[in-house]
């Protein structure tokens, strides 16, 4: 590169007071533009009016002025004198440096633009979120009321149904009772499934990772569906490869519920044939192994647009799908929230009219620990029997009380039933109780004011244990159960072999 | 005497535009001078001085206009781009609430840098809000707005100037 001969880059002139150019000093920096005896304004119009103002004797720089040359602009730095009767210019080019500077400069403009659009889709953003966030809240809130309200009338439903069952019926009314049982079943599903997505939802759901037998787990659907299955024309096949290790790392209750709900739905859409469920290894490293589980069946099938939406919420294909199926359409979108959290994969390959398989990949960490062969202890269930035991049940539901004392009676147990909290307080300070069963929303007391006055009746009641009958189950609630000095919790809607199941647990 | 020369000895008032990037300023004085707009954004890159002469009460003054380029907030005006002048206008942008904020701030720094009395505040790119948006952005300011203009649709720019020119002659 030839460097710019300093001459090019400069020019120094002499001005008079009126600026006119008197001599040309040195330099030859735009030298066409500077003319002796002319006005020096018409090159450097920032002069006028700036020469004027200088003072004596004193130099003046302006720095980042444009001129213009040979059809070219220039920015440059001008230095200025005043003498007695005349100014001295010098003009330095610096194009090469402003080259630069003009670039940073834009740059900088754009980024300052970018920047305003952002921190204004930021501001836009926020307030969209707040409104998101708090119709989120809503929702939940709406859930978790509406699930609790349900659940009541629902315990009742099933109770009674239960109740009758049990009785000597004519087959037609045990037939009737069957179908109200088994609707009150799926009305129970699809509230656990809408707790469950707003849970998922939430962020709320944690899932465990412990020790899984995942054959255990596909002999366990095996048999829940062999105990539901209602069309004979369906044969359920199950299969797991003998690759699969005995025990891996995971969560059996979320795996449980993947399978449970891709099998059910793939018996709701099948009429005739079968569906297979099938558990293999993909891959496998030191310490993971992929699995995938399939679930085909030979039902009606979709088309690949149905295939690409039958995750989302509330789908189902066909309109009336509801009403011939039943549920709320809310099985998938559980699979995919569940796969999604376990870090799986979840698709479908489909054929209309032939058949549908979906497929679930999850990796899972296998157990470190070689599980040695000594024998888990299997903790006998010590018979317990409830029999003459002494059981106090605060409850303000009619008919949640009747089941339970007909429940309760069965055992042979000595049951006193009061209506809330206030009457509850005052039995529990005139008599000891083996167990004291507590509804938590009651009028005048409610179950958790109830216990936060423990040490009241503490003098006949101080080892009583106490559960707490709701249907408040999420987690923060039970824990806070627990905190106030619950034994555990019954929730609603139990079934009788629970009910009993619980109560016999605190005394172990 | 011919025209070149009258125009040489007429009185010429340095005045200067000043405010953040983007405001308006280089479309002020093409609307102005040129009687031009355009839509594209071209930095300001240096200081560019445009002549205009203007009649005022019956005078004609050459008004040299420094359009300073784009300065925000935290950047001072290098005050030798002061000397001499007899007037400046602070312009900002109605729509954007970043170029008036800090309003008094900057028309205090301006005013000590040029020690001029008085500054002429101009809102720009008053076509951008609707009537009602440009009065919740006046109640906002809280100095007297000497006037709102659109360079793009030429809506008060000239009277800016005039405005300008007025407080050079004071
Ligand atoms: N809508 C609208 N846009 C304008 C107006 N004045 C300037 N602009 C636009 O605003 C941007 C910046 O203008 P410019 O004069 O370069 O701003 P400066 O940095 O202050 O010199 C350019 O895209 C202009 O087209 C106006 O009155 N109305
Ligand atoms: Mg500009």
């Amino acid at each position: 590169m030839i460097p710019a001969k300093i001459e090019n880059v400069f020019i120094q002139v002499t001005t008079d007071y009126t600026g006119v150019i008197t001599n040309i000093i040195a330099g030859k920096f735009a030298i066409n533009e500077f003319i002796l005896q002319e006005l020096i304004y018409d090159s450097c119009p920032f002069l006028e009016g700036t020469l004027d103002a200088l003072s004596l004797n004193e130099t003046f720089l302006l720095e980042g002025m444009v001129i213009f040359s040979d059809e070219k602009e220039f920015n440059v730095d001008i230095e200025l004198f005043k003498h007695e009767k005349s100014i001295d210019v010098l003009i330095h080019n610096r194009t090469n440096v402003y080259k630069i500077v003009d670039k940073l400069n834009q740059n900088r403009n754009d980024i300052f633009f970018i920047k305003r659009e952002i921190a204004e889709k930021n501001i836009e953003l926020e307030k969209l979120r707040k409104i998101a966030d708090k119709a989120n809240e809503e929702k939940s809130r709406f859930l978790a009321m509406m699930s609790h309200e349900i659940r009541n009338p629902l315990n009742a439903i099933l109770g009674y149904a239960e109740m009758i069952s049990s009785e000597k019926l004519n087959t037609k009314v045990a037939k009737y009772t069957k179908t109200l049982a088994s609707a009150g079943k799926n009305l129970k599903v699809i509230v656990d499934d809408i707790l469950d997505l707003s849970r998922i939802e939430a962020g709320k759901l944690a899932l465990v990772s412990e020790q899984i037998s995942i054959k255990k787990i596909v002999k366990n659907c095996k048999n829940d569906f062999k105990h539901l299955k209602t069309n004979e024309d369906v044969a359920l096949v199950f299969s797991t490869s003998k690759k699969i290790p005995k025990f891996v790392l995971g969560d059996a209750v979320r795996i449980h519920q993947i399978l449970a709900n891709l099998i059910s739905n793939a018996i709701k859409f099948t009429n005739k044939g079968s569906v297979k469920t099938s558990v293999k290894v993909l891959s496998e490293t030191e310490t993971e192994i992929k699995l995938i589980f399939e679930v085909a069946d030979t039902g009606r099938g979709m088309s690949k647009e149905q295939g690409l939406k039958i995750f989302e919420e509330y789908q189902q294909n066909e309109l009336n799908d509801n009403r011939i199926h039943g549920g709320a359409g809310l099985g998938l979108a559980i699979v995919n929230r569940l796969v999604k959290a376990m870090h799986g994969k979840v698709y479908v390959k489909s054929k209309l009219h032939v058949g549908t398989s979906f497929f679930v990949e999850i990796s899972f960490a296998k157990t470190s620990k070689i599980v040695t062969s000594f024998k888990q202890k299997v903790i006998k269930e010590k018979e317990v029997n409830l029999k003459g035991k002494n059981i106090l049940v605060a409850d303000d539901d009619v008919l949640n009380q009747t089941i339970v004392a007909h429940i309760l009676k069965e055992e042979e147990v000595t049951t006193t039933i009061i209506y809330n909290g206030l009457e509850a307080f005052a039995k529990l300070k005139a008599a000891t109780f083996d167990v004291v069963l507590l509804d938590i929303n009651m009028p005048n007391m409610t179950g958790e004011e109830l216990m936060q006055q423990k040490q009241d009746f503490s003098s006949l009641n101080a080892n009583t244990p106490f559960l707490a009958v709701t249907a408040n189950t999420a987690k923060e609630d039970v824990e806070r159960y627990l905190a106030l000095g619950f034994s555990g919790v019954i929730s609603k809607p139990y079934t009788k072999a629970d009910f009993i199941q619980k109560i016999k647990t605190v005394f172990k | 005497m011919n025209l070149k020369n009258q125009l040489e000895l007429m009185i010429a008032k340095k005045v200067l535009l000043v405010g953040n990037f983007g405001v308006g300023k280089t479309s002020l004085i093409r609307r102005f001078v040129l009687n031009e707009f355009s839509e594209d954004y071209i930095s300001t890159i240096g200081v560019r001085v445009s002549k205009k002469v203007v009649t005022y009460k019956n005078e004609a003054i050459k008004l040299m206009i420094w359009d300073v380029a784009g300065t925000n907030a935290d950047e001072k005006i290098p005050k030798a781009y002061f000397l001499g002048a007899s007037a400046a206008m602070f312009v900002f942008d109605v729509s954007r609430e970043e170029t008036y904020v800090t309003l008094e701030d900057n028309l205090k720094m301006v005013k000590e840098l040029s020690g001029l009395e008085k500054i002429t505040i101009v809102g720009n790119k008053k076509d951008l809000l609707s009537k009602e948006e440009l009065e919740v952005v006046v109640d906002k300011v809280s100095l007297q707005i000497d006037l709102l203009t659109s360079a793009k649709e030429d809506e008060n720019v000239e009277d800016a100037f005039m405005e300008l020119t007025a407080q050079t002659l004071k």
